[in-house]
């Protein structure tokens, strides 16, 4: 009984030590972290939007719904998006940059955990390159991989899909 | 020296961590498609692997022997995460290409075993050349299987197109190719080291 006892109070204080350790690292990291992670976003917006200077985010609640882009000289020129859409093996999010009449700018694969070497390669160039300048009325063009039409839908079907959405939410507005 | 330079070598053939001890093999699994991921994987496995080791075996007398497992894992998981909040703070470089290994490392049982078998009996700068030995010992595994599995499964090392003209095997790139790559290796090295006997 009496070791049970020692023993749970080692374990307590080698938690304790530990919780403490973690708990003031993160009070130490806790801002750059969320500092990196907004630059980190920032330069995949610069990415497909490379003409675009502020970036503002329009939000509903928390959730921040999709960019209004202006250039440096403050004109509206476009909007970027955030697309998920469920590909074969994950969720393929795709960022996207478009420009107000619905042409797509350039487009990035943020997350996707599909087959390597098949699925996988939404994210070269050769495929999401075939974007940039279509518009969204004209998606249908764009080639599949070979052995991954399921992921390319994905891509393809998601942003058409939001695409549409947020240019409705853009007509509302004015 | 020469002792502690035996406890580096030990971990790359004689007891290599994927192939001798088996140990790890979900992550080999998991990161073996390209030969770049497993260079990552393995970096940061060494470098967890290195602290760990070194930590435990500082801490080795205070820890009593029935419930050393809890407090290993307590250990392990807090200086992987301190490591991972670091990294994320002040080098988004390294995070961006090793961020996505180092969540995995936690449940990698290289660690817990090199702690439960070496560290917690070990002085501190023997257990710490034992982890840099399994260190490298396991990205050396890591490059040959994804080094295989890249060049016939994709026709590509490193990102970089072989041979236009090979038609790759897709399967190699699928979890069931890692099984066949690593079992057909497992049984390659057991082959030599029978002959050498």
């Amino acid at each position: 009984m009496r070791e049970t006892i020692r023993y749970g109070f080692i374990l307590a204080v080698i938690c304790i030590v530990a919780s403490g350790l973690l708990a003031g690292m993160n009070s130490l990291t806790k801002s750059r972290i969320i500092a990196q992670a907004q630059t980190e976003e920032e330069a995949a917006l610069r990415e497909v939007m490379p003409f675009g200077e502020y970036f503002d985010p329009i939000k509903k609640g928390e959730d921040i719904i999709y960019y209004k882009v202006r250039n440096k000289d403050g004109k509206f020129i476009g909007v970027a998006f955030k697309a998920s859409g469920k590909g074969y093996s994950s969720v393929i999010d795709t960022l996207v940059g478009m420009t107000e009449d619905g042409t797509i700018v350039a487009i990035k694969i943020l997350n996707q955990n599909e087959t390597p070497g098949l699925g996988a390669r939404v994210a070269e160039s050769s495929f999401r390159g075939q974007f940039s300048d279509k518009n969204i009325q004209g998606l249908a063009n764009v080639q599949a991989i070979t052995g991954a039409t399921i992921s390319s839908k994905a891509v393809i079907d998601s942003v058409q899909e939001k695409a549409k959405e947020i240019q409705k939410l853009i007509k509302d507005e004015k | 020296m020469k002792k502690y330079f035996y406890e580096f070598l030990k971990g790359i053939i004689k007891e290599n961590p994927t192939f001798v001890l088996v140990l790890g093999l979900c992550p080999t699994l998991a990161v073996s498609v390209s030969v770049i991921n497993g260079i990552g994987m393995g970096i940061a496995a060494t470098f967890v692997l290195l602290g760990s080791n070194v930590i435990i075996s500082l801490i080795k007398n205070i820890i009593p022997a029935r419930i050393r497992i809890p407090c290993f894992i307590v250990v392990i998981a807090t200086f992987v995460t301190i490591t991972e909040m670091t990294m994320k703070a002040y080098s988004p470089a390294l995070n961006r290409a090793l961020g996505i290994y180092v969540p995995l490392i936690v449940v990698n049982c290289i660690v817990l075993g090199r702690a439960e078998a070496y560290a917690q009996r070990q002085t501190v700068l023997k257990s710490l050349f034992d982890g840099l030995g399994m260190g490298v010992g396991f990205t050396l595994a890591l490059i040959l299987i994804s080094g295989i599995r890249e060049a016939l499964g994709s026709g590509k090392f490193l990102g970089y197109t072989l041979t236009p003209r090979y038609e790759p095997a897709f399967v190699l790139g699928l979890p069931s190719g890692a099984l066949l790559v690593i079992g057909l290796l497992l049984g390659f090295f057991n082959v030599l080291k029978n002959r050498k006997e």
